[in-house]
């Protein structure tokens, strides 16, 4: 238990040195929100200053850590190898970054992997692939409706109805099945088979709901 | 919670210790229990395992909170004490003690007395500050009652008053005073914070980044108190909720593929994972 001012890269994003590239890329994104200006958690216990050197150090062990050639001289130097190299001056205005040449990170960044193993997919195995599995399989890797959209391209309008299952104003089963197919897709889900559930599904209820005005 | 782990084919006794707002017996389908805690507080009855009546519910007891004593809730020191040998006492596998709001005494040591102590808190920011000044007096409280010279002990009820004049703002602050002043109270005082592994649990989430909270705060509680917490997971907002309690019975049983049931039974399963059976865990709401 070292105070901040003490703890290397690793500790600051809660890593074990041998972690992947992927924990990585997952740490940096739960400390970004974190430690982000209005985040929730530092609510009445962190002062701005506390947060602005909390940000500071999260974007100084990511810079190092995300690039292989940084963090290999820096491994380096925390076994004692070699000197530690010198701490890299970041701003935490992303314009700043530009005129100094860095890349933006979080528009490049891929797309996150899932948040946590307690809620893994298989454990969804048993339900049908009604709205609210994928809403859930969404919920998981962390995306918004508007971040599916941007991806897919598909109105998020029908997305939302997908997720409400609103038949009745779906399309077709011929265009939802293509808009799932891609929604599944972009959650990972297994896309045919999502798909082909979700339609089975809607085309159940619309003839039930046919049966019902005869 | 306790409904799901029953559904698990658990033997559950679900325990309403929220003395001063008791109602988890409306939410187990039972309206009027012919016995509660207050028979036990109020010594007409010594046995606890009597004072346990059925649910509608396989495999769920309930030991329902006191009524009608609002004047003298919350039993005693050596009352609690008391209560406490007796719980681990009752025979089933898991004892799950509902808790109230707040930071009064009892419910801390309700809290630190469980094998497993789930926190509950919603993506609001009155709730997480809740949340923090309950983990602080429990994470305090824990320490008064580890740490035995009477140096540390003095520091920890300076660092619980905000307006200390020594400047410890946080826990580490305090570590680094205690080891300065008995550097043997400090290694008892790191190893009682290694011990102490609150779970935290995010209710109400409607959205992708209220998920993230229960990491962000998992992380606060690591920068700031140096202590671990684990993320056991999150349910969403969901009305069934609201229809479960309009009905009196628990989420999982009157709409078990509900969004929010499916999160709780993960959540069960995860708890169950963590926690062998025959332990009690506390979950303050």
């Amino acid at each position: 238990m070292k105070p901040l001012p003490e703890q290397d890269h690793y500790e600051v994003l809660e890593l074990v040195p041998g972690a992947s590239a992927e924990e990585i890329e997952r740490a940096y994104q739960v400390a970004c929100s974190a430690y982000a200006e209005d985040s929730l958690a530092t609510y009445s216990l962190f002062g701005e200053d506390d947060v602005r050197e909390l940000r500071r150090r999260v974007e100084a062990a990511y810079r190092v850590l995300s690039d292989a050639v940084s963090r290999r001289d820096y491994d380096r130097a925390l076994r004692g190898d070699e000197p530690e190299p010198p701490e890299i001056e970041l701003a935490l205005d992303p314009l700043l970054d530009a005129r100094r040449g860095l890349e933006p990170r979080l528009e490049t960044a891929p797309p996150p992997p899932p948040l946590e193993g307690f809620d893994e997919e298989a454990q969804d195995d048993a339900t049908p692939f009604d709205g609210a599995r994928l809403r859930r399989a969404r919920l998981r890797r962390g995306f918004d409706l508007e971040r599916i959209a941007g991806i897919t391209k598909i109105n998020p309008t029908y997305l939302r109805w997908i997720e409400e299952e609103r038949f009745d104003d779906l399309p077709a089963a011929v265009y939802v099945r293509g808009f799932v197919t891609a929604y599944a897709r972009c959650v990972g889900l297994e896309p045919v088979t999502a798909a082909a559930g979700y339609v089975q599904l809607m085309e159940t209820a619309r003839s039930a709901q046919r049966r019902g005005r005869r | 919670m306790a409904a799901a782990l029953a559904r698990e084919r658990r033997s559950v006794v679900v325990v309403d210790a929220d003395l001063e707002g008791a109602n988890l017996h409306t939410c187990v389908g039972v309206p009027n229990p012919r016995a509660s805690l207050a028979d036990f507080v109020a010594h007409r009855e010594e046995d606890l395992a009597k004072l346990v009546v059925e649910t509608p519910i396989p495999n769920l007891r309930l030991l329902a909170g006191t009524q009608g004593n609002l004047g003298s809730a919350q039993p005693g020191h050596f009352r609690r004490v008391r209560l406490l040998q007796e719980l681990r006492r009752l025979r089933c596998e898991f004892v799950l003690l509902d808790l109230g709001a707040g930071t009064h005494p009892a419910v801390i040591d309700y809290f630190l007395a469980g094998d497993e102590g789930v926190l509950v808190l919603t993506p609001e920011p009155t709730s997480v500050e809740n949340a923090y000044s309950f983990l602080r007096a429990a994470f305090y409280r824990r320490l008064r009652l580890t740490l035995l010279a009477g140096g540390a002990r003095k520091l920890v009820a300076q660092a619980m008053d905000q307006r200390n004049e020594r400047g410890i703002r946080t826990p580490l602050d305090l570590l680094r005073e205690i080891q300065a002043v008995d550097p043997e109270e400090g290694q008892r005082f790191v190893a009682s914070l290694r011990e102490f592994r609150p779970r935290i649990v995010v209710n109400e989430v409607r959205t992708a980044d209220e998920i993230k909270l229960g990491f962000a705060v998992k992380s606060v509680c690591q920068k700031y108190f140096g202590i671990e917490a684990d993320y056991l997971g999150y349910v969403n907002h969901d009305e069934a909720a609201r229809r479960s309690v309009l009905s009196r019975r628990p989420l999982v049983e009157i709409e078990p593929s509900s969004d929010a049931a499916v999160y709780i039974g993960r959540i069960a399963r995860k708890l169950l994972a963590a926690a062998p059976p025959r332990r009690a865990t506390a979950a303050p709401r």
